[in-house]
């Protein structure tokens, strides 16, 4: 029997918070029809499970629903592993070892931070959507993802490098045929 | 503090995530290391940019309105809408007695098969949950009829048993359709009936005596649940309907079996 004394106003509570859930969604899966069907699925196991929510910010619970109902779907419908391989390839080898400038960060324009996320791995991408985008707390991160609170910071420092370095290569890129 | 730590700890204390003796460590080192400051300042202008609304995708409004409708309302402000919900919305205790009672009495009434309230609260969440999952999936019917003598024969089938059809349009609960549906471990038939603007799914599958019941069972997030058992089926019903019309739909379920 669901502890009814504790019963959440679905509407009220979680309803709002739809934006931040299709948009944590769609950085996930990115595609918007497949978002949609995740964030669905996400509310109807949160309407399902509203009874588990204990207080705390639901904005952060219906998006530790949404990003597990994203990683579902992932496994599910693209197989986990392929972002991996892509990812080190673009990544990889000796510019782990350059200097990162901010310059670069500041010259890049929206369509290639948006390029340069898409390309993350999910993981990478999932901690710096919901630190940056959405604003969770590490411990939010944490308990939305399993992981401890240490492995929130180290994945995240990771990312952003893997964005910041991606961001810096493709501005050097774009130099070349313009001194040509 | 090595780079290999700061490049780590520069990010909780870019994110004011640190407790303030390691945050003083990681403020000293960048200061110290013009390697590690510069890039402290690259994962800061980064930072600010991903902050840009721009970087947000913002859901449609088809998709809003799809988990609006799906899911009802139930703040103060629209009670109106829904006079019931608040109205019926018993004190915890008693909600736990009522349904206990009524078990206990078809307990001594009709011995040899009851239903324990346990497994009519699991079966009613069920019943919701399958409701809502209609509702928002886009996938209410699998045929979709008015007609009586075509969604009966759609079931041919599809299950091991017919389900009693009928149409209750003179009475304002016309029938919209029907769909398979799995309630309780077994598929079961759904038939669709709407009255007004709310939609009402029935939900049918045999039962093992022919015994007629009725138990009313309100759940969480104001949907009303019925229960009866009908000719042999057990027969749940669902619907954001109020109280009073949820009651009245029964009743022509009731008569028809």
């Amino acid at each position: 029997m669901p502890d009814e004394s504790k019963a959440v106003d679905f509407d009220r509570t979680f309803i709002p918070h739809m934006d931040a859930a299709y948009n944590l969604a769609r950085w996930l899966v990115r595609d918007d029809h497949d978002a949609q069907d995740v964030v669905q699925e996400a509310y109807l196991r949160a309407f399902r499970f509203a009874g588990g929510f204990r207080g705390g910010d639901p904005r952060a619970w219906i998006l530790a629903i949404v990003r597990n109902t994203a990683f579902t779907w992932l496994k599910r419908n693209r197989g986990s592993d392929s972002p991996t391989e892509f990812d080190e390839k673009v990544h990889g080898g000796s510019s782990e070892e350059s200097g990162l400038e901010a310059d670069a960060v500041r010259k890049a324009d929206g369509a290639m931070i948006r390029a340069a996320l898409d390309e993350l791995t999910d993981e990478f991408r999932e901690v710096i959507v919901m630190r940056d985008i959405e604003g969770l707390s590490y411990k939010e991160i944490a308990d939305a993802a399993e992981v401890p609170i240490g492995t929130v910071m180290s994945r995240l420092a990771r990312a952003r490098g893997k964005l910041a370095r991606s961001l810096q290569e493709r501005i050097a890129q774009e130099r070349i045929p313009k001194e040509r | 503090m090595t780079c290999d730590d700061a490049r780590v700890l520069m990010h909780g204390h870019l994110d004011g995530e640190l407790d303030l003796a390691g945050d003083l460590e990681v403020q000293q080192h960048i200061e110290q290391c013009p390697r590690c400051a510069s890039e402290y300042a690259a994962m800061r202008a980064m930072r600010t940019r991903l902050k840009d609304v721009a970087f947000r995708f913002e859901a449609p409004a088809a998709l809003k309105e799809k988990i609006r409708r799906a899911i009802p309302a139930s703040p103060p402000s629209r009670a109106g809408a829904y006079p019931s919900r608040r109205g019926t919305w018993v004190p915890r205790a008693v909600r736990f007695a009522v349904p206990m009672a009524i078990g206990a009495m078809l307990a001594l009434i009709v011995a040899p098969r009851t239903i324990g309230p346990a497994l009519n609260q699991r079966l009613a969440s069920e019943v919701v949950a399958s409701h809502v999952r209609s509702l928002m999936a886009a996938h209410l019917m699998d045929v979709a009829s008015t007609d009586q003598h075509t969604v009966k024969p759609w079931f041919n089938g599809k299950l091991d048993f017919s389900p009693p059809v009928n149409d209750f349009k003179k009475d304002g609960f016309p029938l919209v359709g029907g769909r398979l549906d799995y309630i309780d471990g077994r598929p079961v038939a759904a038939l669709v009936y709407q009255h007004g603007k709310h939609v009402i799914n029935v939900f049918m599958w045999p039962t093992a005596g022919d015994t007629t019941s009725a138990e009313r069972i309100e759940t969480e997030h104001g949907y009303h649940v019925e229960q009866l058992t009908v000719a042999g089926m057990n027969c749940w019903m669902v619907s954001d309907l109020n109280q009073q019309e949820l009651d009245r739909f029964a009743e022509l379920i009731r008569a028809k079996g």
